[in-house]
């Protein structure tokens, strides 16, 4: 399971506080002008262009991409329970206050 | 014989150079020819005058200068002494005296008595589409000297070398004074007329259909003189519409002919070549010209918007694609303007969708001409060139509100060779990733110092070279610098891969996944780029019609040892070539939707176009097969454009055209034939591709029983 994220992304950084997502064994890609090797892994999964629109974006261990927030949420909290780790969905509805949860 | 000096040479300093710009050139061209016998005319300080007017030696130097020379010519009794022999006799003494900046400040440029022999009666296979003529000839001389000028002048001397080297190509140095290509709206002439600089007369907006058609073809044979490459037209059958409502069927499939004819037929034009044209085209209204005020005859507001439009725009998409289908009188395929047909979300929800993709779908299988572009989600672009696509910004959609504003240019294109990199790096990633950063920096360079020149040109304004592209008839200059894009190209990835990980993109996942990483590393240096020196870098599958073959020259010349192992073609017919752009091993037997696929991985990181090639051979799917495909490949996978190419056999006898490449004509016999097939990103013949480009098409998979017919 990979989340493929960008630092100024408040949904990003929001689901990183719900969820120990190292302990679920959830691998991260930070999308950055640095990292041409999570760059890759986006276009390899095929959505280069998905992520211009919308981030964070979940992609499951069946290679299925989630893009929506709360399916996200939904889907890293089946995978906490499973890991016996904890998780919490958000208290409210989720934003991107930082108006850049999109790859540019 | 005579002796050749110039005759009014300017005098004056180097620094007063510029005024070459401000003054009539025509003077300084002007040769005087006396008998060469008596060495009557010879005058030394011409000599002087010239370095100090060119260079920036001292007068001393330049007088020692001209007296060695003058005693060299007396001692060695020679009888033909002409203006470029004394200028190259000054040169070999500039550098005998260590002067090399002024040497190179000093150099002649010109062309060999043997080079122009051979050009006068060979053919030129640099562009598939020049054909051989005079015209022909003048081009490739005029562009000839231009490419000497662009890298002495216009480059930085590193930048010039790595072109030359082979490191990177520079595209169209022939073409050093113009942009590379251009995209634009019918609207700009349906508003203000065809009203160009310099023309000997102006024509008001035109206010019956086929005189728009003229207006369009002067333009466009007009801006064919102003850029190197490709002439583009978007929503071409949206903005005919309002001239249209009056004719019948028969007279709109007409007006369709006479499109189709004009551009196919430009071949009186620069250099005797057609013009590079290509027609977007739209089933649906696109969303961004819904609500916009529709022009039509006479240059005015028709009171409706383009949104009611709709019927008359399908009725012309559909009439180009009939006269499309039947082809030329001989049966061919028009070469041009490339019909490229936008599949977006709203195709898919318009009326009539079904029966207009069978309907193109037919057209691609029985004559190839259409292009599939494929633009997802809310994207929107102007196709052109072989591949090149503007996507729509924030800013482009708002001047779409006013369509007459929307014209988009790319300066410059640069392509980097790939495989070369992988020889230098020997297998070390850290080592391969430095390299190509270091290129695209070279690049980025190359395309600032373009950029710089163009910018002095365009500054000259009404009275200068570029008084097209400075004219302002909206208020804006035709050519909006600052919103150009800078084009970087990249050629033989499949190879750079086979030298770094020892196997080719379609052999193994890993291969695609490092494939990407190279590519991703690139998108992400010219974002960077970008934000540093403020100018529009974005990828681009480059054509590299002739540069795959040059590059592949080049490094079995230089790096043969790493070269011979990987290079594609016949090494023996001289037929070698490295893969285009990050396509896929042109021979690998790979079904169409796994190259589709596969090779779609590549395109959302190559933001300016990429294309993949379905080679067809002389198959004919079914165009509901085909139709089934072109949903699949827009539903399913990230691919940008895709194109069908079948094959052809014209014969120069009998005037008949079969399926298939044939060495003789299925009809009479003759072996008089000529093939036909998509070379890179257009049709052309096959007599006229370079040698690279000929081992291609011997290697090319063809998709022969992979569809249902």
């Amino acid at each position: 399971m990979t989340l493929f994220t960008k630092n100024d992304c408040t949904l990003c950084e929001q689901l990183k506080k719900q969820f120990d997502l190292s302990a679920m064994e959830v691998r991260i890609e930070v999308l950055d002008n640095n990292d041409a090797g999570a760059l890759a892994h986006l276009a390899w999964h095929g959505l280069v262009e998905t992520a211009r629109k919308t981030l964070p974006i979940l992609v499951l261990d069946d290679s299925s991409a989630v893009q929506d927030f709360t399916h996200i949420e939904d889907h890293l909290l089946d995978r906490a329970a499973r890991y016996g780790v904890s998780g919490k969905r958000a208290s409210r509805q989720a934003r991107c206050e930082s108006g850049s949860c999109a790859l540019q | 014989m005579g002796v050749v000096m110039p005759l009014n040479a300017e005098k004056g300093r180097p620094e007063q150079n510029k005024r070459m710009f401000k003054e009539d050139s025509t003077d300084l061209a002007l040769f005087v020819r006396s008998s060469q016998d008596d060495m009557t005319g010879w005058d030394r300080h011409r000599i002087v005058e010239a370095l100090l007017r060119e260079t920036f030696i001292d007068r001393d130097t330049a007088e020692k200068i001209s007296l060695d020379i003058e005693a060299t010519i007396q001692k060695g009794r020679v009888k033909t002494v002409t203006g470029p022999l004394i200028r190259e006799m000054v040169n070999a003494k500039l550098l005998e005296l260590g002067l090399e900046e002024a040497r190179r400040m000093h150099t002649r440029l010109g062309v060999p008595l043997y080079d122009v022999d051979q050009l006068l009666v060979q053919h030129n296979k640099e562009n598939a589409n020049v054909p051989h003529g005079p015209e022909a000839t003048n081009l490739t001389l005029a562009e000839g000297i231009k490419k000497e000028y662009a890298l002495l002048h216009v480059f930085s001397p590193d930048v010039a070398d790595a072109h030359l080297s082979g490191d990177l190509h520079l595209h169209d140095l022939g073409f050093i004074d113009r942009p590379y290509c251009s995209g634009q709206s019918l609207e700009y002439i349906k508003k203000f007329g065809l009203n160009l600089p310099h023309a000997l007369s102006m024509a008001k907006p035109a206010k019956h259909a086929e005189v728009l058609l003229a207006h369009m073809v002067k333009f466009a044979a007009a801006l064919q003189s102003h850029f190197a490459g490709a002439i583009g037209w978007d929503a071409i059958n949206l903005f005919y519409a309002p001239y249209l409502e009056s004719l019948s069927d028969y007279e709109v499939k007409q007006l369709a002919q006479m499109m189709i004819y004009e551009f196919s037929q430009q071949a009186v034009a620069r250099g005797g070549q057609a013009i590079f044209s290509d027609v977007n085209i739209y089933w649906e209204v696109p969303k961004h010209f819904e609500n916009v005020e529709a022009i039509g005859p006479g240059g005015t507001y028709t009171g409706k918007t383009y949104g009611e439009y709709e019927k008359q725009a399908q009725r012309f998409a559909w009439a180009l694609f009939e006269v499309y289908k039947e082809g030329d009188a001989a049966g061919r395929p028009f070469f041009f303007p490339k019909p490229l047909v936008h599949i977006t979300e709203k195709f898919f929800k318009t009326e009539g969708h079904m029966d207009f993709l069978h309907h193109i779908c037919e057209v691609a299988s029985v004559k190839g001409n259409t292009y599939f572009v494929f633009d997802r989600g809310e994207t929107a672009k102007i196709s052109e060139c072989c591949r090149l696509s503007f996507k729509l910004e924030a800013t482009d959609l708002e001047d779409a509100k006013q369509p007459w504003k929307m014209r988009y240019s790319a300066l410059q294109n640069v392509t980097i060779n790939l495989p070369r990199l992988a020889y230098r790096a020997k297998g070390d990633d850290t080592r391969l990733f430095q390299l190509l950063t270091e290129k695209l920096q070279l690049a980025a360079k190359a395309h600032e110092q373009k950029k710089k020149f163009i910018a002095k040109l365009l500054a000259l304004g009404k009275g200068g070279p570029l008084a097209l592209l400075a004219m302002d008839l909206d208020g804006q200059s035709y050519l909006k610098l600052d919103r150009c894009s800078f084009l970087i190209g990249m050629v033989g990835l499949n190879e750079l891969i086979r030298v770094h990980l020892g196997e080719e993109l379609h052999e193994s996942e890993a291969a695609i996944k490092f494939g990407l990483k190279v590519i991703a590393h690139m998108n992400l240096v010219c974002n960077k780029l970008a934000e540093a020196m403020g100018m529009k870098f974005v990828l681009e599958q480059t054509p590299a019609e002739s540069t795959a073959f040059r590059f592949a020259k080049l490094d079995l010349a230089h790096f043969e040892a790493e070269a011979e192992k990987v290079i594609q073609g016949d090494r023996k017919r001289g037929e070698v070539y490295y893969t285009n752009s990050t396509l896929f091993n042109v021979g690998a037997e790979l079904g169409p939707i796994d190259r589709v696929e596969r090779e779609g991985l590549f395109h959302p990181l190559i933001e300016a176009g990429s294309i993949t090639h379905i080679w067809l051979g002389e198959a004919q799917p079914d165009k509901e097969a085909l139709a089934n495909f072109v949903i699949k490949v827009f539903r399913h996978t990230q691919n940008d454009q895709i194109a069908f190419s079948p094959e052809f056999t014209a014969c120069i006898d009998c005037g008949k055209t079969s399926r298939g490449l044939s060495e003789s004509c299925p009809y009479c016999n003759s072996q008089n034939v000529d093939g036909i097939t998509r070379i890179t990103g257009y049709f052309t013949k096959v007599s006229s591709w370079n040698k690279g480009k000929l081992g291609e098409l011997h290697d090319r998979y063809r998709n022969v029983n992979r569809f249902n017919n």
